[in-house]
């Protein structure tokens, strides 16, 4: 869907009409946004990393549960979904469990990661030629 | 009159968010912003703000162990992207629930249900008739049960805050008030009343008899909050 106020339209694996109401036509702010994302993602996931490796089932939850947060900052609803499930099953299940899970959100999460990169570049030449 | 306000939040953006939009609103003052709750109690401890925006799940303590250790009570906007935590916000009686991400309209419409509750708060105190020969009345009234009830002062043994409630104790029967004990205090307790709780203000010509902390008035038995002591052995005249 396209934003209407500032004619920039996100990248169809984003949930672009919610993206619309959260940044209000404001590009400047949803290139900070997004840039900003960039840069916490990883110390987030990091820890997510750290958390799995140590087999720490709590702090897992806990770590995905702020990735989770920063996910839907930048409009990956289903992945959102996702971790939410993650979370959940790191209460309930053991470490041997979630290894597939773990495996296919990491992946996902690159996937996001890649897809921000590339929106946030959009973002910048956008802000940068509507100066 | 704007809302002072801090963020309690260890999410960067998510706190980012939440000062653009009390910028934008306008309504609220943002006073502050802490990425762990006891970096936060050591300011509440300093200030008094009007509003808090509480994140659940932060690194050490979470949010409803700031609730438990809070000494006054704010209004509170709980920030959480998890929906479970519902149950325990409406024991803890928070204001308002958002969940992350919100939108600045989602904001804005707490935002305006907080100030319209503060306003019912403040209506709710109704003062003394404008025929009343002075403003030191030995009654008051009271908004409870559709109508405006006039209490004497005499009667009340003692309030009790109910969150955003008070109950008013007299010996034929209770009455509960949409109001804060903190306004009551302000605005409506004369000389013989004490706040010897966060929640509770007591008539101290009621008082039968002190054991401990424990204050006894008919049948009723009140705790003396621990930073209150002073106070009430200064005010009883305790010898």
């Amino acid at each position: 869907m396209p934003n209407i106020r500032s004619g920039f339209v996100f990248d169809e694996c984003l949930n672009s009409a919610f993206l619309a109401e959260l940044f209000d036509g404001d590009t400047i702010y949803a290139e900070t946004v997004f840039e900003d994302f960039l840069r916490d993602l990883p110390v987030y996931w990091q820890r997510v990393d750290n958390a799995f490796e140590n087999e720490n089932l709590p702090v897992l939850g806990t770590c995905v549960h702020t990735c989770k947060t920063l996910f839907g900052y930048v409009g990956f609803t289903d992945l959102q979904e996702l971790c939410q499930q993650f979370e959940n099953n790191c209460s309930v299940n053991r470490m041997d469990d979630l290894r597939d899970d773990y495996r296919l959100l990491t992946e996902r999460k690159e996937k996001a990661q890649r897809v921000i990169e590339k929106e946030y570049n959009r973002l910048r030449e956008y802000n940068e030629a509507n100066g | 009159m704007k809302l002072s306000c801090i963020i309690v939040e260890d999410i960067q953006i998510a706190a980012d968010f939440l000062r653009k939009f009390c910028e934008k609103s306008d309504l609220v003052e943002v006073k502050g912003h802490f990425l762990n709750v006891s970096d936060a109690l050591e300011y509440l401890d300093r200030e008094k703000v009007d509003l808090l925006f509480l994140d659940i799940e932060m690194p050490g303590a979470n949010g409803f162990d700031l609730l438990d250790r809070l000494t006054y009570s704010p209004m509170i906007i709980l920030t959480t992207s998890k929906t479970e935590y519902a149950f325990n916000a409406f024991q803890y009686h928070v204001d308002d629930y958002l969940k992350k991400p919100f939108t600045f309209k989602r904001f804005q419409e707490s935002i305006q249900k907080l100030q319209l509750k503060s306003a019912a708060v403040q209506a709710s105190a109704v003062a003394p008739p404008v025929s009343a020969p002075s403003t030191d009345t030995d009654f008051l009234f009271i908004k409870a049960e559709d109508k405006l009830i006039k209490l004497k002062k005499d009667d009340i043994l003692f309030l009790e805050s109910m969150r955003d409630y008070v109950k008013f104790v007299t010996p034929a029967r209770n009455y509960i008030t949409y109001s804060t004990l903190k306004n009551m205090e302000e605005k409506l307790i004369g000389p013989n009343f004490l706040k010897v709780h966060r929640s509770y203000i007591v008539n101290i010509t009621k008082i039968d008899d002190i054991r401990g902390n424990t204050i006894y008035l008919l049948g009723n038995q009140i705790p003396i909050g621990k930073g209150h002591r002073d106070e009430v052995a200064a005010k009883l005249n305790i010898l």
